[in-house]
């Protein structure tokens, strides 16, 4: 057949990893210009395709070329079983609404730490860390705790800016604590055990957890007025208290133990917490009509993540005939520079990008060359520790950087200039007496903001914060 | 930032719009009970092998297969619900004509994308289907043999549905960027972070009421 444009002359002679370098430019622009960021890069990435294969066989073949090898991705890269843990840990979130957990948790929170400085602050962080690990989703907890637990500070006279700010940071403790979406999908990405990343992110999202407690107690003892703890709570009335919360702390403790005793595989544990939370609902009345509506959120939710996986599969497809992550990794492992300050400034891109991208999109976007150019920093795939140049193996590098750049991700989410957090935290407070601006929530969340980078500095420094417990698998 | 509402009216683009989602809504809700089902199915594995020594067979491949349902089924309804994620700091920026062009640009963009995926879908699941093999299957799971091409076969079926929905979004756009009104039907309207803060707020108290 003859060709209808002559395109293996038209590319005579054009590099392809320079065109690769042009479309992942383009990509940014489609990015930038709304195009859904799955679509976005399965498009750059199909004419990508399109162009190497048209180099080689011309128009006709190297079209028809292109279009089977992109169309034969959404299938067979969507289709593993380890990827079928994402819808569980989707509706656990979804029943968990159902459930009624967020009240419970908070006012068992509220009893047994509310005679703290601040007690009302540290109560709502560790009932948001709480809701946030079964949910996963950080701008719903600050959402919901926006709307339970600022109008009761305010009641007792809290800071506006230290009850919102606290709301806002609060939800981002939902990436690292078990079941966590986003370390599902970094796994999948990066060709790693889930299980050991669930593993990994739990002693991280506690001690965050934890910081985030101590900082509202420290704020709350320098300056009293930020607010008063609230105590005469009996020990019956916290047991008391006890039961409604159970469950959350339920699910957590399965996945973490089937996971790491291997008495279930990571989809089995997230079903039986799915089983948990979905029991606890139908106790509370839960509806035909909500668990039809959960359904209906939890696959869209699926979809659309399962969309962005195969989306830059596509592209990744593409840039591996181009070679850009192996030279972007020979480039990065060849700098003269510590690796330490290399791997700062790679952070330091996450949280410019993450100013103004979603979490999820953002670590779908950069890891496929991200990734690889951190695993040739520490000296390749397969780099024993002592030769190493973070003293770790791939794999734990592969591990350890997951947990810092997901943290990282989550930062972003009370960052300006849109940290959605922020935003939504006080797009409820509208409808409070007090009303409380987005300038004043960010302010709020400014000392967490400083938690967080301290956090992230001793994960860095101290690796086996996150390496100990999937060590011990 | 993924979060939108549609406007309805008499039209007949938001007729089309309507009747359409309907199917896409039911579809979605297929995948939304396949993941129950899953959950369940996972539970029951995990209960009698652990209890009864007699895990289901071939648990791995009943999931894989079924997997095809919940990863592409609502393609279309996240589309039709604006629930595809998207950086909107930009486009949220513009107004009117500016705005109905970007987004008709974009859409069809993803329609180009989208018709190619089908094509190559199909000829995915073409491979592993033969009208004269048993059970028409030339391709299988690995542990107990369940044929491929179901699975396979949803991928351009879905991306089929989605192909529609496109065309009635380019139609919207479209529509607004000739007639420029304020309020164009039959399209996701991006909503500022006040509104979607309460729609999640809603959802969550709603649950907690």
């Amino acid at each position: 057949m003859d060709n209808l444009i002559d395109m293996r002359a038209l590319l005579d002679g054009v590099d392809i990893f320079e065109l690769s370098l042009w479309l992942s430019g383009a990509l940014v622009i489609l990015v930038l210009i709304g195009v859904r960021v799955a679509f976005a890069t399965a498009f750059i990435g199909f004419l990508g395709l399109c162009l190497f294969f048209m180099q080689r066989q011309g128009f006709d073949q190297g079209l028809v070329t292109a279009m089977k090898l992109a169309g034969q991705i959404p299938h067979s890269k969507s289709t593993t079983y380890a990827l079928s843990l994402i819808p569980t840990f989707i509706l656990i979130g979804y029943l968990a609404y159902y459930a009624g957990l967020t009240r419970y948790l908070f006012e068992a929170a509220k009893r047994w730490v509310g005679w703290l400085p601040g007690g009302l602050g540290v109560a709502t962080v560790f009932a948001t860390a709480g809701f946030a690990a079964v949910s996963g989703a950080s701008v719903a907890t600050s959402a919901v705790f926006a709307r339970i637990a600022i109008p009761e500070m305010l009641r007792l006279n809290y800071d506006k800016r230290f009850a919102a700010g606290v709301v806002a940071a609060g939800g981002t403790l939902a990436s690292l604590i078990p079941p966590s979406a986003i370390l599902v999908i970094y796994a999948i990405i990066v060709e790693q055990s889930v299980g050991k990343l669930l593993l990994a992110g739990f002693i991280p999202g506690i001690v965050s957890a934890l910081i985030y407690g101590g900082l509202v107690v420290g704020l709350a003892r320098l300056r009293p007025n930020l607010g008063p703890p609230v105590s005469g709570f009996t020990w019956g009335e916290r047991f008391a208290a006890l039961p409604g919360a159970l469950p959350i702390l339920l699910v957590v403790f399965i996945i973490v133990y089937s996971i790491y005793f291997g008495w279930a595989t990571p989809t089995e544990a997230g079903a039986l917490g799915a089983f948990v939370v979905l029991a606890m609902a139908l106790w509370q009345g839960l509806k035909w009509g909500q668990l039809r509506g959960a359904l209906m959120e939890a696959a869209k939710l699926t979809v659309m993540i399962f969309t962005m996986i195969w989306g830059v599969l596509i592209y990744v497809r593409f840039l591996g005939f181009a070679r850009l992550p192996d030279v972007f990794a020979g480039w990065i492992g060849g700098l003269e520079f510590s690796p330490y300050v290399i791997l700062l400034c790679i952070l330091l891109v996450y949280v410019i990008l993450g100013m103004f991208m979603d979490a999820i999109g953002m670590l779908i976007l950069t890891l496929p060359v991200t990734f690889p150019a951190i695993i040739a920093l520490n000296g390749g795939p397969d780099v024993t520790r002592a030769d190493s140049a973070f003293g770790m193996t791939s794999e734990e590098c592969a591990i350890w950087f997951g947990i810092i750049v997901v943290k990282m991700a989550e930062l972003c989410l009370i960052t300006p200039p849109i940290g959605l957090n922020c935003f939504v935290v006080a797009g409820v407070a509208q409808d409070s007496k007090i009303p409380i601006s987005v300038q004043d929530v960010f302010r709020g969340a400014t000392p967490f903001f400083g938690a967080d980078v301290a956090t992230v500095a001793v994960l860095i420094a101290f690796p086996g914060i996150v390496l100990w417990l999937p060590g011990l698998l | 930032m993924s979060s939108s509402s549609v406007l309805t009216d008499d039209s007949r683009l938001s007729r089309a719009d309507q009747a359409w989602l309907r199917i896409e809504a039911f579809l979605n809700l297929i995948s939304g009970i396949v993941i129950f089902a899953l959950v369940m199915l996972a539970c029951y594995n995990v209960v009698a092998r652990k209890l009864f020594n007699a895990p289901v067979p071939g648990y791995v491949d009943w999931t894989e297969q079924f997997m095809a349902t919940f990863a592409f089924l609502g393609l279309a309804y996240c589309q039709r619900e604006g629930g595809h994620i998207r950086m909107d700091i930009v486009v949220g920026q513009l107004r009117r004509c500016a705005l109905w062009l970007a987004e008709w640009l974009s859409i069809l963009f993803m329609l180009f994308l989208t018709t190619a995926l089908i094509y190559g879908a199909w000829f995915h699941f073409d491979r592993s289907f033969d009208w004269n093999a048993p059970l028409f299957s030339t391709d299988s799971s690995i542990d107990i043999a369940l044929p491929l091409w179901p699975a396979k076969l949803l991928v351009p079926f879905s991306l089929a549905i989605l192909w529609v929905r496109l065309v009635l979004q380019l139609w919207g756009f479209g529509r607004a960027l000739r007639f420029d009104p304020e309020r164009p039907v039959a399209v996701p309207l991006i909503e500022d972070a006040a509104a979607l803060a309460n729609k999640e707020a809603k959802t969550v108290e709603g649950a907690n009421g």
